[in-house]
């Protein structure tokens, strides 16, 4: 009782402190760039006030990108959290199941069509619940054995991934750049208009998520507990399943499929604050959303190379991460069968 | 007698590959021109571009199939190939580094630096499995994914970054056999050779192997040393294969779950076996590739790519009930 006591009160220092993070950074992408400005003018600037000029910079080109990051990290991370506790296993994230994939497929084929880029979100929805759907059209059976649907996943991720590519080399060199920026996961020239059809439609489902995730414990318990409480569990699964696949699929409508937020996040916060419960949740959006801005402050101001994709970083962060996290463990994060 | 089979549909493949194309060509015609006997436009495609064309398929397939066979072996995983396990992405960054840095612009250029990329990779897939001397299969799948993962988004990122070097690479890395001249064969063929050769000797005790560690170990099989000299061969094979043709998927895959049924489950007749389908399934490929979209082509990279998901997918289903 007292350790699940000292670990409800980590949990929430640990919030507060990241949401602190959170105000400090978003201050910081706010104000810095080719045009510099105190913390406070950045402020003033958001709601706009202030010099014309920091106002137009802030609200036009930083406030859209800076609130994309922070939108995508948390919806990536959260849609990876619930992912992995439904299969409970650490590899199904929506990069690896093909979800995120199938996201900057629909994404490319936009492009490739020459449609309005204010699309993309939903050309990345279609193209996530395409990949979710050839998911399930391989993997279902009437319970889903979980290293059936990540082996499957690859596959799926692998033929969209043959499919983008093809169109990488057929493109004309701009098409081809822009498309492969999409696939790496990037933040440049995000506008309002993405921002707000992206960040609505991720909020909502975030909320549906936090909704929804008491489902998920009962889950836990076993599929005939949940029955006796009253839960039909695959109906619950296939619902929680169906949030993560359009989280993920929209997070990557806003940012391209960013590497491994959705897969190392979870795994972060389980090693900060222990099993999940809905702190943790908030945790995992939190954690995401710094992680994502943190990168792009990187790509932005740190990198002597201009113009490089958000993804690779933290690729470049995440991956030695998760190696360390599978050397320490004996073995990888294990495997458990459903 | 399968062999002789194999050997026969191979045969044929290879005559389709040089017959089909933009242009088709009789084959009495294809016939003329390799005895020499021929002249014209027809023969001058035959013995210029679809001679070469169809030899770097069949080497390249067969080292493709067997670095396969043996990588499957060696990894006690039905899933492993020179493409999971991060060979093909650590040959692609390597060959970007060289296009960005180096300013490359021909196949024969590239061949070294994808070797060594492709090398690099497999150590480091190896270095992270290796635990206490031993090596956990499970592990270097995993490995190897997060591995590819990284190096791709470095290569896209260098990509993004010269605009030059995307021109230059991105058709590299869709993996093909078209526009190659048997001279990019000739640097890389000693290697295939010894990864041929190691890849034979070691198949007998791959069959110790998929007993488990334990067990080939009271058998008196030198478990490290087998997986060593197999991993050997597995990059020998893969890095050659890649470049000479870019990262070409699912052939090593494929190939020995196509012989499998066939030939059963004994490597002394799988790796054989594999030298053999690696190259029907990659001109098979090539020619369908060629086919589709006539005139223009698809690069066979990208037809693997296509055709190999579905088949990952079935095997999955398979694999994990």
């Amino acid at each position: 009782m007292n350790a699940v006591h000292t670990r409800r009160r980590r949990t929430l220092l640990l919030c507060a402190a990241l949401a602190a993070g959170l105000v400090l950074l978003t201050g910081l992408a706010l104000s810095t760039g080719q045009v510099e400005m105190p913390f406070t003018d950045a402020l003033r600037a958001l709601v706009g006030l202030g010099d014309a000029g920091d106002v137009l910079v802030v609200q036009e080109f930083r406030a859209p990108r800076v609130i994309s990051a922070l939108i995508a990290g948390a919806g990536l991370a959260v849609a990876g959290s619930v992912l992995q506790r439904l299969f409970r296993n650490p590899l199904a994230s929506p990069d690896v199941i093909g979800v995120t994939g199938g996201a900057s497929f629909g994404a490319v084929v936009l492009l490739a069509t020459g449609a309005s880029q204010a699309l993309i979100p939903l050309a990345a929805l279609g193209g996530g619940v395409l990949a979710a759907a050839l998911l399930g059209g391989f993997a279902w059976r009437s319970r889903m054995a979980v290293s059936r649907l990540v082996l499957v996943g690859l596959a799926v991720q692998a033929g969209l991934a043959a499919a983008v590519n093809l169109m990488i080399v057929r493109f004309p060199a701009e098409l081809a750049t822009s498309a492969l920026q999409w696939t790496t996961g990037s933040l440049y020239g995000r506008t309002w208009t993405e921002v707000r059809v992206g960040g609505t439609a991720i909020a909502l489902t975030v909320a549906a998520v936090f909704l929804l995730h008491r489902q998920v414990s009962v889950l836990d318990l076993g599929d005939d507990s949940a029955g006796g409480l009253g839960l039909d569990p695959n109906r619950a699964r296939l619902g929680l399943l169906l949030l993560a696949v359009v989280l993920a699929s929209l997070a990557a409508g806003l940012t391209g499929p960013v590497a491994f937020v959705a897969l190392a996040v979870p795994h972060l916060v389980r090693f900060l604050a222990g099993p999940p419960t809905p702190a943790t949740l908030a945790l995992t959006a939190l954690t995401g959303a710094v992680l994502l801005l943190g990168a792009d402050h990187v790509v932005l101001h740190l990198l002597p190379v201009h113009g490089l994709p958000v993804g690779a970083v933290t690729a470049t962060l995440g991956a030695p991460w998760l190696l360390v996290l599978m050397i320490r463990r004996s073995g990888l994060p294990q495997r458990r069968e459903s | 007698m399968l062999l002789a089979l194999g050997i026969g549909v191979l045969v044929l493949c290879s005559a389709l590959s040089l017959a089909l194309g933009s242009r088709p060509i009789p084959l009495a015609t294809v016939l003329d021109a390799l005895s020499g006997s021929g002249h014209g436009s027809d023969a001058d495609v035959v013995t210029g571009l679809r001679v070469p064309r169809t030899v770097i398929g069949l080497v390249i397939g067969a080292a493709l199939g067997a670095a396969g066979a043996v990588a499957q072996g060696v990894t006690r995983n039905p899933l492993a190939s020179p493409t999971t396990l991060g060979i093909n992405a650590g040959a692609g960054l390597a060959v970007v580094t060289a296009i960005f840095a180096l300013h490359l612009t021909q196949p024969l250029q590239y061949v070294w630096f994808a070797v060594l990329g492709a090398a690099a990779a497999a150590v480091l897939a190896y270095a992270m499995a290796r635990r206490s001397g031993d090596l956990d299969p499970v592990r270097l799948a995993l490995g190897g994914t997060v591995l590819t993962a990284v190096l791709t988004s470095w290569t896209s990122a260098l990509m993004l970054a010269s605009r030059r070097t995307l021109d230059e690479a991105r058709f590299w890395l869709a993996g093909s056999l078209s526009g190659r001249s048997l001279e990019v064969l000739t640097p890389v063929l000693p290697l295939i050779a010894v990864g041929v050769v190691l890849a034979l000797l070691v198949s007998p005790a791959l069959n110790a192997l998929a007993l488990g560690d334990e067990a080939a170990q009271s058998l008196g099989v030198p478990v490290v040393r087998i997986r060593l000299l197999g991993g050997l061969a597995v990059v020998l094979l893969a890095a050659s294969a890649v470049a000479v043709a870019g990262p070409i998927a699912f052939i090593g895959l494929a190939a020995p779950h196509l012989v499998r049924p066939l030939l059963g489950n004994d490597h002394r007749w799988l790796v054989p076996g594999c030298l053999v389908a690696g190259p029907i399934l990659l001109l098979a490929a090539d020619v369908l590739g060629r086919l589709v979209t006539r005139p223009s082509e698809i690069e066979v990279g990208i037809v693997t790519a296509f055709l190999g998901a579905p088949l990952l997918a079935v095997l999955a289903r398979k694999v994990a009930r």
